[in-house]
């Protein structure tokens, strides 16, 4: 299976009315250095600073 | 030191072996430089390049490592700069190409995925082709980068303006 390449759509960067920065498609999420860090469809990423689980969302941003 | 001297969209320093260029327009706050070279490049600093900090060796390390042109250098030494590998460099002679025209091979280029680089205590570098939605407004990327605000303090929301340094903004 790992050979079949699975389609995934042009990457979508949605910064969100309440804060969050919606990531969708085809993404790759890395560090400074280059190591990926995640490979998954979507994902909500932290844009107010607040988040506990950092680059992610945690829903701070709503307390 | 010597005082910087102006080019046309910037500034350029010196060691008398290397001249540096900075071109603050294109500076998307990656914050590559100061993370790897704080003696040389110092954003709290006036002037920020001190060209005395570091050998020269270090400074091209990290000029290379900025993902746009805001920095580029090269050999005071015009025969030096015949060698430089264009791929490698942010030489001021090899500028990133412009890929923002259509491409031949765009179905190609949606396969490859879209980088989010999360950068140290700064913002998400993204590269690639891609679209950002914001405030309303609906904007197609194509094979460039934008730099996205992760500390909430930028005044250019929703992208990165160097907030995070003042603020004081850590990773967890």
């Amino acid at each position: 299976m790992e050979n079949v390449k699975e389609f995934k759509p042009q990457a979508v960067i949605e910064v969100t009315d309440e804060g969050p920065i919606k990531v969708t498609g085809n993404i790759l999420i890395t560090d400074a250095k280059k190591d990926i860090v995640d490979k998954t469809n979507e994902v909500l990423l932290c844009g107010c600073g607040r988040s506990a689980n950092k680059p992610y969302c945690d829903d701070s941003h709503k307390r | 030191m010597d005082k910087p001297k102006s080019f046309s969209g910037g500034k350029r320093y010196t060691n008398g072996e290397i001249t540096v260029y900075w071109k603050p327009d294109a500076c998307v706050h990656a914050s590559h430089c100061y993370r790897e070279l704080i003696e040389v490049f110092d954003p709290g600093r006036r002037p920020w390049v001190d060209m005395y900090g570091a050998s020269t060796d270090q400074i091209i390390e990290t000029v290379n490592l900025c993902p746009t042109e805001a920095l580029a250098w090269k050999w005071n030494d015009e025969t030096k700069n015949k060698d430089i590998d264009p791929e490698q460099t942010n030489h001021v002679c090899f500028r990133r190409p412009d890929l923002s025209g259509p491409s031949e091979e765009e179905q190609q280029l949606k396969e490859k995925p879209a980088v989010i680089k999360v950068m140290p205590d700064g913002p998400l570098v993204i590269s690639g082709t891609f679209t950002v939605l914001y405030n309303g407004i609906k904007k197609e990327v194509n094979e460039s980068l934008i730099s996205l605000c992760r500390c909430g303090a930028t005044n250019h929301h929703p992208f990165c303006d160097g907030a995070h340094r003042k603020s004081g903004f850590v990773d967890n």
